[in-house]
């Protein structure tokens, strides 16, 4: 434990060791949709953060769509039926 | 019905992330559609997608701040979300509702083409300081809270962000396909 400490404060700017930040990066890796199935050692970092950006805009979008999606709905529907889902979780 | 519901009120621990997120967006919906008059729908055509449109915003407030408060304030970019939402929702009551609407919305990285250089000043700017990959001054314009975050932190919570909106779509989607 104390080499490991004496090793991130030897390395560049910040103090936290590169095993972590591997560790998250990979970590971040199995969420991406693109990535997940590819060796993590065959992946770059900034590939990594790369996908992670552009998933995250992509799922924003579908966000978007989805509540445009909600609100036609919303416009046509049943009062009735959105409070029968809300039941049905209660 | 009443068995399950007893089975989360007593378990240890409280129920699942997008039971919490569903249960808050489902209000907010019900909300929303009866706040929303729509007498006039049939009449005009043209206000009729106004008022569509100023629907889909509030469905979007709806659905982030939902998630945000059901995450609460164990993560840092719930707690950036709710105050950015909230200040936004302040400022929605002496203007239009678009305008705060959008000023929130921005918060979330989805900028309007006027603040794109300002975001490219601020950008280069941090980039100087920063010194690493510009991906990692992007994921902080991206993730809410981000610019005060290390890189260490920011990792964790873009991880946990990007599960929670997955959670979210997956559920908007549910209940989507639900309604008619």
């Amino acid at each position: 434990m104390s080499s490991r400490r004496s090793r991130s404060r030897q390395s560049a700017s910040s103090g936290i060791s590169d095993d972590q930040i591997i560790e998250l990066v990979s970590r971040l890796q199995q969420l991406l949709p693109e990535l997940r199935h590819r060796r993590s050692d065959k992946v770059s970092a900034s590939k990594v953060l790369q996908e992670t950006c552009n998933y995250i805009r992509s799922l924003h979008r579908e966000v978007d769509d989805l509540s445009e999606r909600l609100s036609e709905l919303l416009a046509t529907s049943d009062t009735a039926q959105a409070a029968i889902i809300r039941n049905l979780l209660m | 019905m009443t068995a399950s519901r007893r089975e989360i009120i007593t378990s240890s621990s409280s129920p699942p992330l997008r039971t919490r997120f569903a249960l808050r967006f489902l209000k907010n919906l019900m909300k929303i559609k009866k706040s929303t008059p729509l007498g006039h729908s049939s009449s005009l055509p043209s206000s009729s997608s106004l008022e569509i449109r100023r629907r889909t915003q509030l469905i979007k407030l709806a659905a982030y701040s939902s998630m945000a408060r059901a995450v609460g304030s164990r993560r840092v970019w719930s707690r950036a979300l709710i105050l950015k939402l909230s200040a936004g929702k302040r400022i929605g009551h002496r203007s239009s509702i678009s305008l705060s609407a959008r000023s929130s919305l921005r918060c979330l990285g989805m900028k309007r083409k006027r603040s794109k250089t300002v975001t490219k000043r601020f950008a280069a700017k941090k980039r100087q300081l920063e010194g690493p990959c510009p991906g990692v001054v992007e994921l902080q314009r991206l993730v809410p809270g981000g610019e005060s975050m290390d890189l260490c932190g920011l990792l964790e919570e873009t991880a946990h962000f990007v599960q929670c909106l997955e959670t979210q779509v997956r559920v908007m989607r549910s209940i989507a396909d639900q309604l008619p």
